[in-house]
């Protein structure tokens, strides 16, 4: 029996040996203040909702999220932009050609297509985002249509192929992806060679594509290749990755191939940043504040119960009613009792959509936009 | 007493051998995934035997080459199944200090 028992115990060593070995090693990203690490190699960051209770999101509390390594830090004055297929004069375009074109900034709202994935049931592969996949920021340079007419673009070219610099490791597919060439063409489209006024290399500068409304994947970034083309073009990024299904499947079950859709405009979608989820805070007045975005459209309306959804209360909106961009809201909230709370956030946009209680699960894990919940213990002074 | 005993042994054995497995589905990860990209990535799973045997597959057709698959999809059950509590979120150091 002892000897049992001692087999047991080196087993049980063992494995905790093995989770060890996935400890905190102290990962420190230049540039970044303390953020949520989902991978280092290559860099997979959240924000922590505390960061995101300002309009403009600071670079150095941004997201991160990349499907492959980063590629080496582009010179500025190496940089050079192919534009290809259909045009009429294939053209190679430097840096200092993008920034004698006409300047546009766009505040617009950067969400990673997956974020909020760990809340679905059943879970699914991937990165395991809450809440914090996204920020909104002041995006600034040429409009890409005007890059595009730079080469002659063929007017009768019907999608756009945009290619990063980075790319795979062994057979992993290079980041190339497709957009229809109206979304290409829309004014508030932008080839952006600033963030916030700053160019960190992390978030794909010095050149990197500004989509309003879609969703994260469709910005690509380090952009080194244009094509327009005539049909929509593949690789992985396309299909099957980043796909939403076209009718709501039964959780936990696999989509038809044929019936998965590239997934463009993203939903409307509210998210609590204060109270902060499970804390704990006095018996005295406070404030329920949190962001609210809904793709291409604006948003209408915020609406906070703080008793789990029986009423609700319309929340205070920051004054901006814009599209891509998210809107900030607050209620002012006077707790009468101690207690536990849960606090719901719930979001309309200017087309009339509301945020859903039950989002669609999908195999990917795509586009979670439910009600907003929080619970917070109330505590007498 | 006697067949518990015999059953106790086989249990014994059979965890045993299961730790072999383990261990060895350990430096398997260690050999095949860190070459492409950290741990991270996977440790913050949580998926069933289906979920990932979906992922090695995947993996595999990116290049990925198992020299023992069974190992590493036992080693991954075992550790981050989808029975198993999610881990805490880790945050970075600061990164902003400037040293």
């Amino acid at each position: 029996m002892q000897a049992n028992r001692r087999q047991i115990f080196a087993a049980l060593l063992a494995a905790t040996a093995a989770r060890k070995l996935t400890a905190a090693d102290g990962v420190t990203i230049p540039g970044k203040r303390p953020l949520i690490l989902h991978n280092d190699r290559p860099e997979d960051l959240e924000t922590p909702v505390r960061y995101l209770n300002t309009w403009i999101t600071p670079v150095d509390a941004f997201f991160v999220r990349q499907h492959i390594p980063r590629p080496p830090v582009i010179d500025p004055a190496a940089y050079r932009l192919t534009i290809n297929g259909m045009v009429s004069k294939e053209s190679r375009i430097t840096l200092a050609d993008l920034q004698k074109l006409p300047q546009h900034t766009v505040p617009a709202t950067l969400e990673c297509t997956g974020n909020g994935r760990a809340f679905f049931t059943p879970k699914l592969p991937g990165i395991q985002w809450g809440r914090g996949g996204v920020g909104n920021a002041e995006w600034t340079g040429p409009r890409l249509s005007d890059v595009l007419k730079l080469a002659g673009v063929d007017t009768t070219a019907k999608f756009l192929e945009i290619d990063g610099a980075d790319s795979g490791v062994l057979q992993t597919p290079d980041f190339v992806r497709c957009m229809p060439m109206e979304k290409a063409m829309h004014p508030a489209t932008l080839l952006a060679l600033k963030m916030n006024g700053e160019t960190p290399d992390i978030h794909g500068f010095p050149a990197r594509l500004i989509v309003p409304g879609w969703d994260g994947t469709s910005w690509v970034k380090w952009v080194i290749r244009l094509t327009p083309a005539a049909k929509e073009s593949g690789g992985f990024f396309m299909n099957p990755g980043y796909r939403y299904p076209k009718y709501a499947l039964p959780p936990g079950t696999p989509a038809r191939p044929a019936e998965l859709e590239v997934i463009e405009g993203m939903p409307v979608k509210s998210s609590l940043t204060s109270p902060e989820d499970q804390s704990k805070i006095p018996l005295a007045p406070t404030v329920i504040r949190g962001f609210a975005w809904a793709g291409e459209n604006a948003i209408e309306r915020v609406e906070v119960s703080t008793d789990g959804g029986s009423k609700w209360q319309n929340a205070q909106l920051s004054t901006q009613k814009l599209p891509f961009a998210w809107r900030l809201f607050s209620l002012n909230w006077t707790p009468r009792e101690p207690g536990y709370y849960t606090i719901l956030s719930r979001a309309t946009d200017t087309a009339g959509r509301v945020q859903p209680i039950v989002p669609a699960w999908n195999p990917s894990g795509y586009l979670w936009n439910g009600i907003d919940k929080v619970g917070v213990t109330v505590e007498k002074v | 007493m006697r067949t518990a005993l015999t059953l106790l042994a086989f249990t014994v054995a059979a965890f045993a051998a299961d730790q072999a497995t383990l261990d060895k589905g350990m430096k398997e990860e260690q050999r095949t995934c860190i070459p492409c990209h950290s741990l991270r990535i996977i440790h913050s799973n949580r998926l069933s035997r289906a979920g990932w045997n979906k992922e090695l597959d995947k993996m595999a057709g990116w290049g990925t080459k198992y020299s023992d698959r069974e190992a590493i999809l036992e080693y991954l059950v075992a550790n981050f199944g989808d029975d198993k509590p999610v881990a805490p979120p880790e945050l970075t150091t600061d990164g902003t200090v400037k040293k």
